[in-house]
């Protein structure tokens, strides 16, 4: 059970302050698939950021299994949007690092990384430098770094923000087909309605300026997602109407 | 024709592939050929001809002359290159590491780096007469300062989305220099490094002009001061060779250990 209690993050740009967080306040269950909607600006990477260490929060507390986190978290695998795989080490050695990180002896390492690329079905090209890989496939890697330290909890921040249609949807069955695997917390980041209605038990809305959690939706469709047509779901079609109706992307379009 | 027309887009306007691959050829051949000309009408001894200069170079590999100066010359070089990179690169990282280290040097860096440092042969010659150590300190200094700015600027400049996997996924201070800072300020310490290889070969010649009984500028002097100059420019043209060997062995190292540079600068545009 990870509570975040009463979270709020405030920062200064050019002398400007910046309310990113204001008094946010979630329980997320074991094993979940959380998603956090809503434009930019909303905050809902700075939570996700801050859940896991990487930026400090100005005021409230995050207490994983009753313990209140501090600094970068142990607990936590992070998905980047922007991949960053370093360029001078292989695709394992990529997945490596945060075993490194552990010092965890080099064989030990070796068959972790492999078993994680393996999860994600890149086994094959584990000696591959990661610029010879696609675009999908260097953000399964991405998610394979993410695995191998074994993490209690999935953080991903608009994983597949950069991606072409085709394999973004390839991805997000792929991610969805791991989770209930592996039975890892997620909490997903996204600005794509229907990823996060495909993908998640709850999506938490975020409204921006300040941004503020706004509405909690229980996604009450059928699992396994991947073997019927959610997106033409009636269920699905209601909900996303209401999402969208909620966050006033419509209205925004017309103004 | 759209093979045609995507390569008649490549290409830039007015430009003709096989003129451009003869023109540079052309060029070289009509100096040479206009040197050779010119030696019917000056003194041989202002600019010599291409001829004489490749005859003078035979007779400077048979007769062996070349040999002893060159090795000593390349020893220079290659030793006192290397300890410049190795100091540059130390110390550029530690100055990238730890702030303190960074403020107590960085006067003296910018100092020395502003000064033209042949001044300090002279200096060099009271500390160490006239050797090769002395040759060798003077390369050594000469090549340590493009390579350590570079370095450190390199070290700045990391990509601040490593930083943050370094981060991410818990690296200590240590790791994230040796695993994430050091790699990523290759590309930069290379091309310290080009500079450096000019640098150095620059203080090779000017060192043993200075300070030398031997080595290529030692030889360099003596045929100039005999009004020798199909010589002198046989010995030019291996001093040329000098550069163009150093260029060609950083090329060679960055695609044989750092493939990734180019793979992946290439990638990202």
């Amino acid at each position: 059970m990870l509570e975040i209690e009463h979270i709020s993050h405030t920062y200064e740009t050019n002398g400007r302050r910046v309310e990113a967080l204001r008094d946010v306040s979630l329980s997320i269950r074991d094993g979940e698939f959380i998603s956090f909607v809503g434009p930019s600006g909303c905050g809902k990477t700075t939570l996700l950021r801050i859940l896991d260490g990487l930026t400090e929060q100005s005021g409230g507390r995050v207490v994983f299994n009753g313990v209140e986190l501090e600094g970068v978290s142990q607990e936590m695998g992070f998905v980047f949007q922007d991949i960053n795989l370093l360029p001078w080490r292989s695709v394992r050695q990529n997945v490596e690092i945060g075993l490194e990180a552990r010092r965890m002896p080099a064989a030990e390492r070796r068959a972790r990384a492999v078993e994680a690329l393996r999860m994600v079905g890149l086994d094959e090209v584990a000696d591959v430098p990661p610029y010879a890989l696609s675009g999908g496939m260097q953000q399964r890697v991405g998610v394979a770094r993410a695995l191998a330290i074994h993490p209690k909890m999935l953080l991903m921040d608009e994983p597949f923000g950069h991606l072409d249609n085709f394999t973004r949807e390839t991805l997000q069955i792929e991610v969805s087909k791991l989770w209930s695997k592996l039975g890892t917390t997620v909490v997903f980041v996204t600005h794509d309605v229907d990823e996060a209605i495909f993908l998640s038990n709850r999506i938490v809305l975020f409204k921006g300026r300040p941004g503020r959690l706004a509405k909690i939706i229980e996604v009450d469709l059928p699992h396994p997602r991947w073997e019927f047509n959610v997106r033409g779901h009636p269920r699905a079609i209601e909900m996303r109407e209401s999402i969208i109706e909620y966050l006033g992307i419509r209205d925004e379009v017309l103004v | 024709m759209s093979v045609a027309r995507s390569a008649r887009l490549r290409r830039r306007p007015g430009s003709h592939p096989w003129l451009e691959r003869a023109a540079p050829v052309a060029a070289v051949a009509a100096l040479l050929l206009a040197w050779q000309w010119s030696g019917l009408y000056l003194n041989s001894i202002l600019i010599s001809t291409p001829l004489a200069v490749a005859q003078d170079l035979v007779q400077l590999v048979t007769r062996r002359v070349i040999f002893e100066p060159l090795m000593e010359s390349l020893e220079e070089v290659v030793i006192g290159g290397v300890l410049g990179i190795v100091f540059g690169v130390a110390l550029g990282v530690l100055m990238g590491r730890y702030q303190l280290v960074e403020k107590v040097l960085s006067p003296f860096v910018n100092f020395l780096n502003a000064t033209p440092l042949v001044v300090i042969i002279p200096l060099v010659i009271i500390w160490l007469g006239i050797s090769q150590n002395a040759r060798l300190l003077f390369i050594f200094l000469i090549t340590l300062w493009p390579i350590l700015l570079n370095t450190l600027a390199g070290m700045r400049n990391v990509s601040r989305g490593y930083v943050e996997v370094g981060t991410a996924f818990r690296l200590s201070e240590m790791q994230l220099m040796w695993k994430v800072s050091l790699p990523a300020a290759v590309p930069y310490i290379l091309a310290g490094a080009r500079v450096a290889a000019g640098l150095a070969i620059i203080g090779m010649i000017v060192s043993e002009m200075e300070v030398s009984l031997t080595g290529l500028g030692y030889l360099l002097i003596t045929y100039g001061n005999s009004f020798e100059t199909g010589q002198l420019l046989a010995v030019v043209f291996v001093s040329s060779m000098f550069g163009v060997g150093a260029v060609l062995l950083l090329k060679w190292i960055q695609a044989t250990f750092f493939p990734w540079i180019i793979a992946s600068a290439a990638q990202q545009h």
